[in-house]
């Protein structure tokens, strides 16, 4: 069981810039597989297409989730069949309670005619909530609107603990987060990892790496994968910086 | 005696009203009082003489209709729509019998299944104080809770308490809204039947809401209620009103007139849930004035008609008196809500607040026009108005047109006004979670009326919530 | 009671002019093809009827105030006068030209800076470009209709103006140092017209300040027109300072076109004048246009301002910024009245419109009528208007430090008018408008 990326080609809609240009990467239940890469390497372009985002355009290509293709799917339809992306920028949501916006989220995945229990979901709401460190009054706050950088974040992780997808995508979770911060949501992310889940860590930086530690490291450059290894291929960025890698790359990026 | 029902398919009877669909149904017309059709002062007379009027009411109408003749139409700021309504093709009176029953058993079978398909004699049991019936242009049903009324509070029509309590009508009756103050308000004083007229006697608060409910049954019809509500010191008293009518291909017209006492330190509530069918040309006067601590509340909610014209307003008289107009407006495709408020400050210390928010749907057309007015030698007066437009679809419009004017120091009057989209960016988070693209849309839509629609009487905003679902899953895809 | 008096007078002192009403000014000495044009705004002017007080775009105003029987065309100022209104024609230090008109006559015409001939910029009083720029005249003179209620003035305007100033600045020309054109106006009734015209060419960059004044304290008339045209990539920064004599009826008028990745940043700073009634619409025409429009008012006696405007976006992806302050003393009045109107095809405007009135009187009024309307989605718009008074708070910790309680209220509201002057690019000019502000503020 694996989210399969095959070849993935990418563009910009209606604009033509290539991103991802032959991408192959699988992402195995139960793993935890970082991809990190240089600005500009196609990272968040990877999360959005996954998710669906209308911007992008798929022009080759396909993404397997445990054996069927998603790229027909809505998505919204991606998101019940298994998928969860963690944003780097999440939205804000004006006039829409977090503890109504994860019961509808939950909700959608229920049955036609059947009603999400109540006095459970929010025993669940509230023991997730305790792990990542929220105050209660984030239940009755509006999506997502005027929370901190780091406020923001632990909520992406709250809605991924009450979904329980099957493979989550978390892209740039580290960027603003101080260290209390990257090690809350971190416990968060531990807690979720088994068997029955697999997760894609993008990011910029090593240091998330500490916290959760990848079973396999990934470098994007120039939209495809350039590199494989192991957690010590994070740390040799971390020493070296990205350039020895573009050298290396069979193609040079696009200018 | 046909029973028939004339209807179009519609979603089952709901308990609150405020479905569009389930109100557009109807039965066959068969009116015992018809003042034909087109308006001249033998249709006055006609009015008059069956409802058995005073004559000082009889000259009243009649004066009246010559203002209403005098005046032009408002088009040089208002829609041209108004130009599609043609007097004369309109009947301006209907009705079988000029009392109401009171009890439901005693009205009529059709119209009494109107009633209960609308739900009104289940809500009266459930939680109000009192409710008024009215079908086309009289009640057919009027009964108020003896508890109540043992407090000496009059829940009736207009004609009954022009009749029974003159003392206090005619005090009040055409004093907050003069006959003249606009072509409608004319038009409404010359035909004027139905609607209610309420007192509530000092110190006396009534708890649980009294409801009215207008029903318009007959086609090329015009609806003329005239409501006056007189809360009498330091009482209090809510008010709430729905309307509905079956979707007919000619136009309707609906032109009512509602005056609001509220003495001293009185606290008067008026909710309207205005579900018109999309024919109708619902052009409204409404206006309270307020004594000396009193406050009163607009709560107003717009979401049928073809063209609505209404802003509701509060005369602040008093020292310290409060006026406040909460407004949400949905305009759907082709139609126009054209609403705001008026604030006129009269006496020092008087706070008003105005929040408006409404939506625009397809190429649905909604506009605010706020009228705030602080003239001088006043101390210590504010005015703060918020008016947000949503708009759904590249061909949706909104307009905003406030007129402020303040003069002296000491005042304070703010005015705010933002427009804004669901953004693409939004959206796509909520699919990113699960939710359908309707689903995403009216969850955003909710929480953009969110909190104007936590004021209303708990069973309205579930029912607007529940609307604003159905509208939200006809404009997408 | 004296009116027949003051009439006999003020017919003694400028027997030999028309009055602006109902004689027909002279065409004669202009060209023919703009002959023509006169002679038919003046019918256009005769033929208009007088706003009426159920007009929209005269809502607040007092339509009454506006007879123009009494106002002659100016007779031409002494030789004596000249030199004193030539010498107190300084405002900015440094400037790359400086054309002085007095009574629409011109008095001086100074091409300073080197930068001004050398890269083909033509700046002319418009009688001469009448004669030597036909095209771009025929191309851009008050070429768009006026919207906000003053048509009538406009063609009052076109068929009586003479004097003003034309620029040309051509493609990729920047104009370092601003150009600087003063107008007065001298005699009781007399009545002018001055005229701005800039034309920016592509990449161009120009800063253009229209100093307007009275000589003397007496009555008088003044119906300006003040036209911008800033074409792909340029930027304009207008600047009009008002100090008519508090005895004048006074109009502006404005059209202002923005083209794709244009700026235009307009300032009004409004200190003298009884009635002044100042209209400015701004068209974005291309995207990547911007459109700022700024207003400073200090409004005292029994002074009327009475601003209209209009941030009309006619393409994607265009902006436009509207401050306007206004502090009012003694029985001032201000009317704003603005609006901001997204056309349909104008997705991703971004468009913002707040008008601020401080009221230190309480005899003083302000009315404000923001308005909008948006006929696109996509877009950001957002207006505000407040209006209120000084807050007891500050005046008391000004007070608390040894200020006394009206030099505290004039620190105030200079500090509230001044912050707007912040908003332009150049230092000379945010100094001299400072000044100004200080010398009426007292």
């Amino acid at each position: 069981m694996s989210l399969e990326i095959k070849n993935l080609h990418a563009r910009i809609a209606g604009n033509g810039t290539e991103i991802l240009r032959g991408l192959t990467l699988t992402i195995e239940k139960g793993k935890v597989h970082a991809i990190m890469g240089p600005n500009g390497s196609g990272k968040s372009t990877l999360s959005k297409v996954l998710g669906g985002h209308p911007d992008y355009e798929i022009t080759d290509g396909d993404v397997l989730l445990d054996g069927a293709s998603i790229l027909g799917m809505e998505p919204d339809e991606r998101s019940r069949a298994g998928l969860f992306l963690a944003f780097q920028y999440p939205m804000e949501i004006p006039g829409v309670s977090n503890a109504n916006f994860i019961r509808a989220a939950l909700q959608a995945r229920m049955p036609e005619g059947e009603e999400l229990e109540a006095t459970d979901y929010y025993a669940q709401l509230y023991e997730k909530m305790d792990m990542l460190e929220m105050d209660r009054k984030f239940t009755a706050r509006s999506v997502n609107e005027g929370f901190s950088g780091g406020e923001k974040k632990r909520n992406e992780i709250l809605q991924m603990l009450m979904l329980k997808p099957k493979y989550a995508i978390l892209d740039e979770t580290d960027s603003g987060l101080d260290i209390d911060a990257l090690r809350v949501v971190s416990k968060g992310v531990n807690s979720q990892r088994g068997a029955e889940r697999g997760f894609l860590v993008i990011t910029h930086y090593q240091r998330l790496l500490d916290y959760i530690v990848p079973d396999e490291v990934s470098v994007l450059v120039g939209g495809r994968i350039a590199m494989s290894g192991s957690k010590a291929l994070a740390l040799e960025l971390e020493a070296k910086g990205y350039d020895w890698i573009k050298e290396d790359a069979a193609e040079p990026a696009c200018a | 005696m046909s029973t028939e029902i004339l209807e179009t398919p519609a979603s089952p009877a709901t308990q609150f009203d405020i479905d569009r669909t389930a109100g557009n149904f109807s039965y066959p017309e068969q009116h015992e009082f018809d003042a034909g059709t087109g308006l001249s002062h033998a249709t006055i007379d006609y009015i008059s003489n069956v409802k058995g009027e005073p004559d000082w009411i009889r000259e009243f109408r009649h004066k009246a209709l010559d203002v209403f003749l005098s005046k032009p139409m408002p088009t040089h700021w208002a829609s041209h729509d108004l130009d599609n309504i043609i007097f004369n093709k309109i009947r301006y009176y209907l009705a079988n019998a000029q009392k109401p029953t009171r009890s439901w058993d005693e009205v009529p079978d059709d119209v009494k299944r109107t009633f209960e398909r609308l739900g009104i004699p289940e809500q009266e049991r459930r939680f109000l104080a009192g409710v008024e019936a009215q079908f086309d242009s009289e009640a057919v049903y009027s009964n108020i809770k003896a508890a109540v009324a043992d407090q000496g509070v009059i829940f009736c029509g207009s004609t009954e308490g022009l009749i029974k309590h003159p003392e206090i009508f005619k005090k009040w009756f055409g004093k907050v809204i003069p006959t003249g103050d606009n072509k409608f308000s004319a038009l409404n004083s010359a035909v004027f039947s139905g609607g209610s007229f309420i007192y509530v006697p000092p110190g006396v608060k009534v708890k649980h809401p009294l409801q009215a409910y207008f029903r318009i049954n007959a086609e090329n019809f015009g609806q003329f209620e005239r409501t006056l509500i007189i809360a009498d010191e330091g009482s209090e008293v809510m008010y709430m009103e729905g309307c509905t009518a079956p979707k007919f291909e000619t136009t309707t017209l609906h032109s009512a007139v509602v005056e609001l006492v509220a003495m001293k330190g009185a606290k008067l509530q008026y909710v309207t849930v205005q579900n018109w069918s999309a024919n109708v040309f619902n052009l409204v006067t409404k206006r309270a004035i307020a004594h000396e601590e009193a406050e009163v509340k607009w709560i107003d909610c717009n979401i049928g008609s073809r063209l609505t014209m209404k802003y509701p307003g509060v005369v602040l008289k008093g020292r310290k008196a409060r006026g406040e107009v909460i407004s949400i407006a949905l305009a759907g495709d082709g139609q126009h809500q054209d609403t705001g408020a008026k604030m006129i400050h009269a006496a020092d210390e008087t706070t008003s607040n105005i929040v408006s928010k409404s939506i625009s749907i397809g190429k649905g057309r909604a506009t605010y026009r706020g009228l705030v007015h602080i003239p001088k030698h006043l101390k210590g007066c504010k005015n703060n108005t918020e008016c947000d437009a949503l708009l759904i679809n590249a061909g949706s419009r909104t307009d905003t047109y406030p007129a402020i004017t303040v003069r002296g120091t000491g005042n304070a009057c703010q005015h705010e006004a933002s427009v804004s989209r669901i953004s693409a960016e939004q959206i796509f988070y909520m699919r990113q979670r699960g939710l359908s693209e309707a689903q995403a849309m009216s969850l955003s839509v909710n929480g953009f009326v969110n909190d104007l629609v936590r004021q209303f009487p708990m069973e309205y905003s579930v029912e607007l919530k529940r609307l604003i679902d159905l509208e939200m899953e006809g404009s997408v895809g | 009671m004296n009116a027949v008096v003051e009439a006999s007078e003020r017919g003694a002192q400028i027997p030999e002019c028309p009055t602006v009403m109902t004689e027909s000014p002279d065409f004669a000495s202009r060209p023919a093809y703009f002959r023509g044009r006169q002679q038919a705004a003046w019918e256009r002017f005769q033929s208009l009827p007088m706003p009426a007080r159920t007009d929209e775009a005269w809502r607040f105003a007092d339509v009454k105030a506006l007879d123009l029987s009494p106002y002659r065309a100016a007779g031409a100022v002494s030789d004596a006068q000249q030199a004193v209104l030539l010498a107190r024609s300084r405002g900015l230090g440094e400037t790359a030209g400086r054309m002085v008109f007095a009574n629409d006559r011109l008095l001086s015409h100074e091409v300073l800076a080197d930068d001004m001939r050398a890269k083909g910029v033509i700046w002319l009083p418009l009688e001469q470009a009448l004669v030597e720029q036909r095209d771009l005249i025929e191309r851009h003179f008050m070429s768009g209709d006026s919207l906000l209620g003053s048509a009538k003035f406009a063609a009052l305007h076109e068929a009586h103006v003479k004097a003003g100033s034309f620029l040309h600045v051509p493609r990729g020309v920047e104009v370092a140092l601003p150009i600087e054109v003063f107008h007065w106006l001298s005699g009781d009734g007399a009545a002018v017209f001055p005229h701005t015209l800039i034309v920016a060419d592509e990449c161009s960059k120009v800063t253009v300040v229209d100093s307007f004044a009275g000589a003397s304290d007496g009555p008088g008339f003044a119906c300006g027109v003040n036209d911008i045209v800033v074409g792909n990539g340029a930027s304009v920064t207008y600047v009009a300072i008002q100090r008519w004599s508090e005895k004048t009826l006074a109009f502006h008028l404005n059209n202002t076109s923005v083209a794709r990745d244009a700026t235009a940043l307009a300032l009004r700073l409004n200190l003298g004048g009884a009635r002044v009634r100042d209209e400015a619409a701004s068209h974005l025409r291309g995207q990547g246009g911007r459109s700022d429009m700024l207003s400073v008012s200090a409004a005292a006696g029994a002074q009327i301002f009475d601003q209209r405007t209009l941030q009309i976006h006619e393409q994607p992806d265009t902006a436009s910024d509207l401050l306007y302050k206004n502090a009012l003393n003694d029985r001032a009045r201000t009317i704003f009245t603005g609006l901001i109107r997204v056309e349909p095809v104008a997705h991703k405007t971004d468009a913002y419109q707040k008008v601020r009135n401080l009221i230190l009187s309480n005899e003083a009024e302000a009315n404000s009528a923001p308005g909008l309307e948006i006929e696109a989605d996509d877009v950001r718009c957002t207006h505000g208007a407040t209006s209120g008074t000084l807050e007891e708070d500050e005046m008391f910790y000004l007070q608390s430090r040894g200020i006394p309680r009206w030099e505290a209220q004039q620190l105030i509201t200079f500090g509230f008018l001044s912050e707007v002057f912040d908003r332009l690019p150049c230092a000379s000019l945010r100094d001299h408008l400072t000044d100004l502000l200080h010398e009426k503020l007292g």
